[in-house]
């Protein structure tokens, strides 16, 4: 290899990362827009992916199911006690449930979110493909009335929001995700805070700038705040697991413990409009 | 004809890890099959076609996720050449040497990959980068090698990735 050859392609290659690093730094501030292309290879990627989905899940269940069968015994006895003692309860928690439901009508307090959002039912079809981000592909679009940043729950809690839609697909951040911030608010103590994904792949989220006069407790629940937020208000989030000082030391933050498991999501709810009543 | 196959599995691995290869993540880690494919490549046939399959492959990921474009090509482009730097000083008939060398050079790439987030303003904790993600890919991936490798090195000398010179 000549010399000027060597510099020849040293040029071209120091080039080539200019123009990437250029690109991407430039393609940070946009990642809610699809290419055109992007858009189309999502449309016909996503049925295959729908099968590989559907066929890895029947594998995993096929492959561990022997495993399963061998505490069967075991834990049929122990069902079957469990089964007795739930009998029980069942008759006293239903006269508790008909209490509850007579002091929620004098309070008119509500706390079901259900009757107040329009859903529309998707399958998660795909995953992101590497461990750095967490977002999943759904399989309704523009097509069925998807847009961008719409809220996505399941009965759990929330999910996350709608940042790419194509034809007949949509990408979900999930909260999870290192790029993610959702407005949100302790519901017992009233302190506010950005929740902030830690690692897309692990299901681990904090809680910062929550103000120091106003620290939860371990256990308390995090909601959606809906200030300002494309999330509407109320939406349950998870339970705070650990609280510590910000470095800054201004601020407290707290690890919090989703309610949804993200690893094991199959279907979501995309939440195509709301109206929430204020108590 | 060889490039096309190598392409064609970069895809198909795309897909699996998309998909099927989430039932097999330990605490929400997976495998990343391309970048060993990648780095196995350029062990097999030297930093040039390491680092430049390396590219294309990061392409069609950047195509793919459609996110921040060129992440997965520079990532990939490292990946392959570091791969490459084994090529002829490493002995490549032995799994294990080929697991090690994954396993370091998975670092190599995870690292670009958490310079460039920073470069793309995403930020990420540094302990829990490398504790929650950089190690523990370093070992599935290294783990792959060890059981597949065997499988790879044939078709590299026979089968549908040979270029015939064996």
């Amino acid at each position: 290899m000549s010399g000027l050859s060597l510099a020849k392609k040293l040029v071209l290659l120091g080039l080539l990362i200019i123009v990437m690093v250029t690109g991407l730094h430039y393609s940070a501030g946009g990642i809610e827009r699809l290419t055109p292309l992007a858009s189309s290879v999502r449309d016909i990627l996503s049925p295959v992916q729908r099968v590989i989905m559907i066929a890895g899940r029947e594998v995993s269940n096929l492959v561990t199911t022997p495993a399963k069968l061998i505490g069967l015994s075991k834990r049929y006895r122990q069902l079957d006690e469990k089964n007795s003692q739930l009998e029980s309860q069942l008759l006293q928690f239903k006269e508790i449930s008909e209490e509850n439901i007579r002091l929620k009508k004098m309070l008119d307090f509500r706390t079901d979110l259900a009757p107040q959002l329009a859903t529309e039912a998707a399958a998660v079809t795909g995953r992101d493909h590497g461990n750095w981000f967490g977002s999943i592909t759904i399989n309704k679009g523009e097509n069925q009335g998807i847009k961008s940043d719409m809220t996505v729950i399941t009965p759990a809690g929330l999910v996350g929001r709608v940042i790419r839609v194509s034809g007949n697909t949509a990408e979900v951040l999930l909260i999870t995700d290192p790029r993610s911030g959702v407005g949100s608010m302790v519901q017992e103590t009233r302190s506010p805070g950005i929740l902030e994904g830690v690692t897309g792949g692990q299901g681990s989220l904090k809680m910062v700038h929550i103000p120091a006069d106003l620290t939860p407790d371990r256990g308390n629940r995090v909601i959606t705040a809906g200030l300002g937020s494309v999330f509407p208000k109320g939406i349950p989030i998870g339970t705070v697991r650990e609280v510590r000082k910000e470095e800054a030391g201004l601020f407290k933050m707290a690890e919090i413990e989703p309610y949804v498991d993200f690893n094991r999501l199959e279907e979501v709810l995309v939440v195509t409009s709301y109206k929430l009543e204020t108590p | 004809m060889r490039t096309f196959y190598f392409l064609a599995l970069v895809l198909g691995f795309i897909l699996l890890q998309s998909t099927a290869l989430n039932f097999i993540a330990i605490n929400g880690i997976k495998p990343d099959l391309v970048l060993v494919l990648i780095i196995l490549n350029g062990f097999l046939r030297g930093t040039r076609e390491g680092a430049f399959l390396g590219f294309v492959g990061g392409v069609m990921q950047d195509l793919v996720s459609g996110g921040y474009f060129g992440m997965y090509a520079l990532t990939n482009i490292t990946a392959g050449y570091l791969g490459g730097l084994g090529e002829g000083r490493l002995y490549r008939d032995n799994r294990f040497i080929a697991a090690g060398l994954t396993w370091f050079c998975t670092w190599g790439a995870q690292l670009v990959f958490y310079l460039l987030l920073a470069v793309a303003e995403v930020q990420v904790p540094v302990l829990t980068a490398l504790i929650g993600i950089i190690i523990p890919v370093s070992f599935y991936n290294a783990l792959v090698v060890l059981l597949f490798y065997g499988l790879y090195y044939r078709s590299h000398r026979q089968g549908l990735l040979s270029d015939g010179q064996y």
